[in-house]
């Protein structure tokens, strides 16, 4: 049957006849259960298993930091041995940052940005199931070097040569710079799509400069993640082939440079924290205004410092090497960049504040978050300043002021970031909301907690800890400050299992009741518009867009003093979610057999390249089943499966 | 030229000494601690920093202060009561743009301005006599890092002519030490960072900010002590399995102190003269000599690649260190007698002592030492050098 060789062209096929393919080609059906998970081409499934892997990955790095912290709550600990304590310090870094915040912020963005810009899905719908696909086997391969004879100890920076063959002997760090290349083609590959996305599918009337500021920082993102992975692939190509094949890149006696690395890495790893931290600004810019009764205060400066710090995030990464002798020219250089990418920041934290000055604040759960974000970020920006002085920095780096300054920036700007969100979009995603009152105690311990222990790292810092020591010994003045922590540590751990435990409850709670009303916090922007939780096809009809914020103006309006009145109820707003017969991608196995393939490749490179062998059958076998299977399974009528549990 | 002068500096002070002491307040003896300068290139660095603590200290008082007075605007909770709906004003954007690009910038010329002070070397000489002969020093210092410990070579002559493209194979020197860094006070010494292996940073926070050390370069950076001292100091860029146990001390003494030390160092050992110190040396021939080296024994040339760095520590006047293996075991007790059980264990089973890839050539390897040899090579060793005075003695201690 050469139907079957159409061209795949998803969602603009208008459901012409029906032909029945060959059989393995054939596209699943919408069965229910877990096939639906693992076939799902749906940007709101895919997001949720980002969220839910990624808050996996969350504990395990956070179990990895309590074990870093019982090993330094006293001097000369024994809880962790050394070499055990440079694979745990390793991982958590890794963990937390490429298998933690980055997908949980690729959560955020795959299930809000279609709904934000009016859209049904994104793009590329298969790209996008494979992106978490290729995410999970990434993030399994890495960790499976626990198993197989250690996990990477040369730091999640992995400065060369430590991390050469000769002082790295086992396979953690090809499990590192092969696992980090898997992960790689999921962000390279799901910034692609949602750039697309964002350019050519929103809703009729939403032009640029009335999209919300989340889905404006998320650009940001998609495109710093467009151009900063092929960065770091290179860097990990480089470091692979010289641990598994003896190249010299990084080889000063042979002709190589460890330069070359941090130059490699930090290029990448710069722009890494504003794609970082960009997700949770978006948030928060969501979160803010809604629960102040206010529209952003100067959105034109927001998106323009967002994309401000889109540019100069590219110009600062040697601020990372000022003592690695780069020369005071480019010390220079480097020192003024970097104090001068606070200047957007600032702009942001202070439009934050006016949005909220003068408004009707509800200190929510997600408001109290977002005002954290506004509080500790600023705490990190700050000391970020600090070290932006070179001189100075030449005291400060490699000591725990820097520790004490990104987990500020990370954990402060985005941890708390992503928590605002969790608590203001979860009625969305899930039809209920948290308990407000769990959150609230959630808010409040993880504060303290945070405090307590990024806090005095600063001290720890200025006194003369160094990073990544495994021990140290007495007499430093290092003890007291060590052990509150480490309280502190476990202060946030109790913090995450609040959470956690919220999550369950509510959900328990929720059992049996209609799902949460809509327009559950008085929101502004368009997802609103679809019912809780959304339903498959998104929109019964697809908005047409008038104004920035076009779900609050639809809901309010002005009388004649300018005062604002009510000119619609949410119900009359919002979308019943009862559309039927609307066109959908048809799921697909293909996006989840190639993600399979790559782990064994990545395993053959290491062992044995007959696991090459097979691994790159199976990825090809799914890249050639995607390209060939059929547009829609025929049996389902092209349309959105009957909701039978509705 | 120091950035912010007199009375607001003194204000700033005020401030912030309150704000450290309060915080610092039970660790007296912090010896690594970044905010006591003991020399003008952390002096300089210092006063940058202080004022920058100082304006980011208010910046985020207002901040933080700013979220609580958020409170203020706290709603009722009726439904229809809004606020103003301000959609921005672009003057006040502006301004709160421009306010902290001007901030900034003034911070950057200060910043500038140290960043040329700390990069700026001096031409200092000191006259020092040397086997009788007055030669000429301009104080320079080679630096060289390896897992896990820190070499200080001394060419009295200067280093033009000396190669020091590949640390693994240096020109023999004047005085090679390990650990403990000696300096006369009062000079700026330039040192010349190097690595043998992997990057370490060296970082001896009294004195100046740290400095990457770096394989197949030659990083240079200057230190100088006000005062006669001991200053600690630790390797600050991850070097793998032992980083946190490279630690260093800079051991400053006024110029006729240093002039002796000179004295003393540039001696070759000489053979010992009691019976076990001599069967000691036997030993040591045999099986320490292929990565150690005493002056007079053996020397540089002949010891083989036993290890990746391609060297060990210099044991001519190990009895004059009061440190060894990385600067975290004392090798004197407090009253000033040799710390023996712990040479001993040293000596026994280094690698339990100190994590090192032993099989990796890295690191000292169990020598498989049976007691004898072990009481032989520590009498050796203990005519190895002079013991320094008990002032450094106690002075260099570690914990």
């Amino acid at each position: 049957m050469t139907q079957t060789m159409e061209p795949s062209s998803m969602t603009t096929s208008n459901g012409e006849k029906s032909h029945r393919p060959l059989g393995v080609y054939t596209r699943p059906k919408g069965g229910g259960g877990w096939r639906d998970w693992v076939t799902t081409v749906d940007h709101k499934k895919i997001g949720i298993l980002y969220g839910a892997a990624a808050l996996f990955f969350f504990v395990i790095g956070g179990i990895e930091a309590l074990l870093i912290r019982l090993q330094l709550a006293t001097p000369n600990g024994t809880v962790l041995g050394a070499d055990t304590y440079n694979q745990v310090y390793t991982m958590h870094g890794v963990t937390m940052i490429f298998l933690a915040a980055m997908p949980l912020a690729a959560a955020f963005a795959n299930y809000l940005i279609p709904l934000q810009i009016g859209a049904r899905d994104v793009a590329f719908p298969r790209l996008n199931a494979m992106s978490f696909w290729v995410f999970l086997a990434g993030g399994i391969f890495i960790n499976l070097s626990w198993l197989f004879g250690g996990a990477p100890d040369g730091g999640w920076f992995a400065y060369a040569p430590n991390t050469g063959i000769v002082f790295s002997p086992s396979h953690g760090m090809d499990f590192y710079a092969i696992g980090l290349q898997i992960t790689g083609i999921a962000s390279l590959v799901s910034g692609i799509n949602l750039t697309v996305t964002i350019f050519n599918m929103r809703a009729p009337g939403m032009t640029l400069f009335k999209m919300p500021v989340f889905t404006w920082m998320m650009l940001v993102v998609q495109l710093l993640l467009v151009f900063a992975m092929p960065v770091i692939a290179v860097a990990l190509f480089l470091l692979t082939f010289s641990r598994l094949y003896g190249a010299t890149f990084f080889t000063p006696e042979l002709g190589g440079d460890p330069l070359l690395w941090q130059h490699l890495f930090w290029i990448f790893g710069h722009p890494e924290v504003y794609i970082l931290v960009l997700p949770a600004f978006g948030i928060i810019s969501e979160v803010i205004p809604t629960f102040s009764r206010k529209p952003i205060f100067g959105y034109p400066f927001m998106v323009f410092s967002g994309i401000a710090i889109g540019f100069m995030g590219w110009g600062v990464w040697a601020h990372h090497m000022f003592v690695s002798g780069i020369g005071p020219v480019s010390v220079a250089a480097f020192s003024l960049s970097t104090m001068f990418i606070a200047v957007p920041t600032g702009v942001k934290i202070l439009n934050w504040m006016a949005t909220m000055w003068g408004g009707r604040i509800k200190f929510s759960a997600a408001m109290l978050f977002a005002i954290g974000v506004v509080s500790m970020f600023t705490i990190g920006g700050l000391s970020g300043v600090t070290h932006s002085v070179a001189p100075a920095d030449t005291q400060q780096t490699d000591t725990y002021y820097i520790v004490a300054h990104f987990h500020y920036v990370i954990f402060g700007g985005i941890i708390f970031g992503l928590f605002s969100g969790f608590y203001f979009w979860w009625p969305k995603v899930f039809g209920h909301k948290l308990s407000e009152k769990m959150g609230k105690l959630n808010f409040w311990v993880m504060l303290v907690g945070f405090n307590l222990t990024f806090g005095p790292m600063h001290i720890l810092g200025l006194q003369g800890m160094s990073r990544r020591i495994d021990t140290y010994s007495p007499g430093f003045g290092f003890e007291t400050w060590n052990l509150v922590v480490t309280i502190g540590s476990f202060m946030i751990a109790l913090s995450v299992l609040i959470f956690l435990i919220n999550v369950v409850i509510s959900a328990r709670n929720a059992r049996g009741l209609p799902p949460t009303e809509p327009d559950p916090w008085d929101a502004r922007s368009l997802e609103w518009i679809t019912p809780n939780p959304t339903p498959a096809h998104n929109f019964d009809e697809i908005p047409i867009v008038e104004s920035l914020d076009e779900f609050w103006h639809r809901k309010y309006g002005s009388d004649e003093d300018g005062k604002v009145v009510r000119v619609a109820t949410a119900e009359e707003v919002c979308q019943d979610g009862t559309a039927e017969g609307v066109h959908l991608p048809s799921p697909s196995y293909w996006p989840l057999v190639f993600a399979i393939g790559l782990p064994f490749i990545g395993l053959g490179l290491i062992y044995s390249l007959w696991l090459c062998v097979f691994g790159g059958a199976l990825a090809l076998m799914g890249l050639y089943a995607w390209v060939f299977e059929p547009v829609d399974d025929p049996d389902v009528d092209h349309h959105e499966p009957q909701k039978e549990d509705a | 030229m120091k950035p912010f002068s007199s009375p607001i500096r003194s204000r700033f002070y005020l401030i912030l000494s309150a704000f450290f002491l309060f915080f610092t307040g039970c660790a007296s003896d912090a010896e690594l601690d970044t905010l006591e300068p003991q020399g003008p290139s952390a002096q300089s660095i210092d006063s940058l920093s202080n004022p920058v603590f100082v304006i980011a200290g208010i910046v985020l008082l207002l901040v933080v202060g700013g979220t609580f007075y958020m409170f203020r605007f706290r709603s009722d909770h009726s439904d229809e009561d809004f606020p103003t709906q301000t959609h921005g004003n672009l003057k006040l954007e502006i301004l709160w743009t421009l306010i902290p690009v001007l901030i900034l910038a003034g911070v950057a010329v200060f910043t500038l301005i140290t960043l040329a002070e700390i990069n700026s070397t001096e031409e200092n000489a000191m006259a020092l006599s040397v086997e009788g002969e007055t030669v000429t020093w301009e104080p320079e210092v080679v630096v060289i890092g390896q897992q896990w410990w820190w070499e200080y070579r001394y060419y009295l002559d200067g280093l033009e002519g000396v190669d020091l493209s590949d640390a693994r194979n240096l020109p023999p020197a004047d005085i090679v030490t390990s650990t403990q860094m000696v300096i006369p006070t009062g000079e700026e010494i330039e040192l010349k960072i190097l690595s043998r292996d992997v990057i370490h940073s060296h970082w001896i926070p009294a004195l100046n900010g740290k400095k990457d050390a770096v394989p197949g370069r030659v990083h240079p950076w200057k230190i100088e002590a006000d005062e006669p001292g001991v200053y600690f100091g630790q390797c600050t860029e991850f070097c793998g399995l032992s980083h946190s146990r490279m630690r260093m001390q800079a051991v400053a003494m006024d110029p006729i102190d240093f002039q002796n030390w000179i004295n003393e160092q540039i001696e070759p050992a000489s053979d010992p003269v009691s019976e076990t110190a001599q069967r000691g040396q036997e030993t040591f021939s045999s099986l320490c000599t292929r990565c150690h080296v005493v002056n007079g024994l053996n020397d540089e040339t002949s010891i083989g690649a036993d290890l990746v760095s391609n060297a060990a520590p210099n044991l001519t006047h190990f009895m004059s260190r009061t440190t060894y293996a990385g600067g975290i075991f004392n090798l004197y007790e407090p009253d000033g007698s040799l710390d023996r059980s712990q040479l001993e264990a040293w000596l026994r089973n280094s690698p339990e002592e100190k994590p090192a890839y032993a099989q990796g050539r890295r690191g000292m390897p169990n020598m498989g030492l049976d007691e004898k040899q072990i009481d032989d090579i520590v009498a050796y060793l203990q005519t190895l050098g002079e013991r320094p005075s008990s002032e450094i003695i106690s002075a260099t201690e570690v914990e």
